[in-house]
């Protein structure tokens, strides 16, 4: 009975240490998140932005964002670009995770110069890349046309598909490296011991990467991928200052067309209703995240 | 329970996530009145050699006085140095009213003053670019200051640009500065391939084919997917005879026919759909073209990147069988809503007196906007400055509507359909008229 006491007192006091951190969330990020649900549902334009009546509409904003032929493009943009940048963010961090691991001369240093990149402000990075994919004078041309592979300079962000792929480009170059560091903290974590065994089993470098790397790293794996897709279906900076979306809308992704609704058309409930949609793909893959993390604990 | 906790958490992640999409850019604007601050601290041990009666006012800060913030977005490395001057001898020639200058990048101004009409914080006046002033005026942003300047004796502007601060037969802000476009050219590259200045569009094409090298382009300009491409773009469609709200007529699709052959035939890179008008500053600066179209306010930034550059400055060339034209660009100033008005107006009729204007303007490269100031006769004898000046009373201003903001994304987004050759420039022209008939019809 006392015991019970002590418990819930504890119980008591544990909540009261997490009020400080939940009031926070809900007036901060709760507050923002059902706003913009309001304001998605709601007639709100450059005319009434200050009004405090405003027209309710139900979907009227979400049916004219689906029919909106640029918004279908930004949604599939956002989606090319997110798997194009996690497939080669991810197997290449994943090999630089795996050379790493060796732990050779210098293996220390060199990883360190490459989470340079990841540390770099966003918007230099896509300022250098901008300049290094310039058609004229920009130097990946320089290099290619040097090496005689290709014979013209390529418009890289002058085109609609060359720009995306000059998007996903900059974002891997960043990405890597946090693929990698996440990586390699699971690779640590598995211990020496179980290749030793395997190699005194006679298992071959193949067979011990696939039977004892990667199911040991799964949940590693699962998370890198997860925040890997939720940092970057949420792109915004390195678009906007690269290509803006453009030219015209080949490169528009859900963040950049929202801000552009809002901020530059003034259609402030469709901005939001996209924002809204961001917020609904990521909601469930975040969603489908913890539902395989909770299986694999309970197996 | 545990479910709940697991959409919870859920939650958490991605509101997370998308709170930092906003909240990153946001964080210039947090940043940037930080470092306004010490700056203005600095300046005021200046003042106290001048003036210790004042020097004191200053070092108390803003004690006694009435506090009033103007936001601009005038660089603070270019033409930001003299508003903060202009605001540093105001405060010290009076001691009622004490401005603090705040620089914000000029989209970053915008989308504050939209986010100020939601949550109520807007600064006490501010400036604003003169085609989104309509914008701006309709959603609230704004004082109506009719009465104020019907009583104001010195009340004095050109007619384009005071119109573009009326909203609705009401009055909303006051001129600041104009500008408008004209032709830069590298003086030493024209002698050295013996061509004349280009007055007509053929004389420019033939001009662009003898300039262009492997390593510099003929002509630079801005086509960029936003206002800066729609501004440049529009001296070229007044001089064919088009029309922002005729973008099918002949007049309108000759020029952007011709703009589109300078791409095709390589004596404008098409890299200018992702150009800024500063971008095409920098590779005239560097060589990589050797002509520009520009504006006055690139004059700080010319001799700043390239000192010892031989430029002229001369008119858009016009269409062979059309007028010379120019576009007016600009910004006013505005008092916010809910503001002191009655501080603000005493600074901003201050710093837009016919004294005032004419000396700030020249500082950052505008042409000042009142009636009174004769910029022509100011300007005698500067080849530059002249030529804008001549320029000057026949631009014609974007809108003033508070659609223009859709308007220009209809015009710059035909544009870069155009350059990049996704649509032919019917069907891109055709697609642009559509969009703006839709707007007007709402």
């Amino acid at each position: 009975m006392g015991a019970n006491k002590m418990d819930r007192k504890e119980q008591m006091l544990g909540y009261l240490f997490i009020v400080p951190a939940v009031v926070y969330m809900l007036i901060f990020i709760g507050y923002p998140i059902v706003y913009n649900w309001i304001v998605s549902f709601q007639d709100v334009t450059a005319l009434t932005l200050g009004s405090d009546t405003r027209d309710f509409l139900g979907f009227a904003n979400y049916k004219a964002i689906f029919a909106d032929v640029t918004f279908r493009k930004a949604l599939l943009h956002t989606f090319v670009y997110t798997v194009g940048c996690l497939v080669i963010q991810f197997s290449l961090g994943f090999l630089f995770a795996m050379f790493f691991a060796k732990k050779f001369t210098f293996s220390k240093p060199i990883r360190g110069f490459i989470v340079i990149s990841w540390m770099l402000p966003v918007t230099v990075t896509a300022l250098v890349f901008k300049f290094m994919f310039a058609e004229g004078n920009g130097i990946i041309n320089a290099i290619l046309l040097g090496l005689h592979i290709i014979d013209q300079p390529i418009g890289w962000l002058l085109n609609g598909n060359t720009a995306m792929l000059g998007l996903i480009i900059a974002n891997s170059w960043v990405g890597i490296p946090f693929n990698m560091l996440l990586l390699t903290t699971g690779l640590n974590d598995i211990s020496t011991d179980i290749y030793e065994a395997a190699s005194i089993d006679g298992a071959t470098g193949w067979q011990k990467f696939v039977r004892i790397t990667v199911p040991l790293l799964k949940p590693t794996i699962m998370s890198v991928l997860v925040l890997g897709f939720v940092l970057t279906f949420k792109v915004f900076d390195l678009v906007y200052v690269m290509t803006g979306g453009g030219p015209v809308d080949a490169t528009e992704v859900l963040s950049t067309y929202s801000y552009k609704l809002s901020f530059q058309l003034f259609h402030f409930g469709e901005g939001a209703a996209v924002a809204n949609i961001l917020f609904i793909c990521l909601f469930l893959v975040a969603l489908i995240y913890l539902k395989t993390i909770s299986r694999d604990e309970m197996m | 329970m545990k479910r709940s906790l697991a959409v919870l958490t859920a939650l958490a992640m991605t509101a997370g996530t998308l709170i930092g999409c906003g909240g990153s850019a946001d964080t210039p604007a947090a940043e940037q009145p930080a470092q306004e601050q010490p700056a203005k601290e600095e300046q005021a041990p200046q003042a106290e050699s001048t003036d210790t009666e004042t020097a004191e006012a200053e070092n108390s800060g803003a004690e006694g006085r009435t506090e009033i913030t103007f936001w601009h977005y005038m660089s603070e490395d270019k033409e930001g140095k003299f508003v903060n001057e202009a605001v540093e001898e105001f405060n010290n020639s009076q001691d009622e009213i004490f401005v603090n200058a705040q620089y914000l990048p000029r989209a970053e101004l915008m989308k504050q003053y939209t986010i100020g009409v939601v949550s109520g914080e807007l600064p006490d006046c501010g400036m604003v670019d003169n085609p989104d002033h309509n914008s701006y005026a309709s959603m609230g942003v704004f004082e109506d200051i009719t009465d104020l300047y019907n009583s104001w004796d010195e009340a004095n502007f050109m007619e384009g640009s005071i119109n573009s601060c009326y909203y609705d037969g009401k009055l909303y802000g006051l001129p600041w500065g104009n500008n408008c476009l004209g032709l830069f050219y590298n003086k030493e590259m024209l002698d050295a391939a013996g061509v004349e200045v280009p007055t007509t569009w053929s004389e420019l094409e033939a001009a662009c084919e003898k300039l262009t090298t492997d390593s510099c382009k003929g002509l630079a300009i801005s086509a960029i997917g936003n206002e800066e491409g729609t501004f440049q773009y529009m001296p070229w469609l007044l001089s064919s005879g088009g029309s922002v709200m005729d973008l099918t007529s002949e007049g309108s699709k000759e020029s952007m026919t011709y703009l589109y052959n300078l791409i095709e035939k390589g004596y404008v890179s098409r890299e200018c759909v992702n150009w800024t008008q500063a971008d095409a500053e920098k590779q005239f600066a560097a060589g990589q073209a050797a002509m520009m179209i520009n504006g006055p306010w690139q004059f700080s930034g010319l001799a700043n990147d390239a000192p010892d550059l031989d430029y002229g400055v001369a008119k858009v060339p016009k269409a062979d069988d059309g007028d010379y034209a120019s576009v007016l660009g600009g910004e006013n100033v505005a008092i916010c809503t809910g503001a002191n008005v009655e501080a603000s107006w005493t600074f901003l009729t201050w710093i837009t007196s016919k004294e005032k204007s004419q000396e700030i303007c020249k500082s950052i490269g505008r042409f000042s906007p009142r009636a009174d100031v004769n910029v022509q006769e100011m300007f005698e004898g500067d080849p530059l400055n002249s030529v804008f000046a001549e320029v000057m009373p026949n631009a014609q201003s974007r809108g003033p509507s508070p659609d223009w903001p859709e308007i220009s994304a209809a015009i710059y987004t035909a544009q870069q359909e155009v350059f990049t050759g996704q649509k032919d420039v019917d069907t891109a022209m055709a697609d642009a008229q559509a969009k703006i008939d839709a707007i007007s019809q709402k």
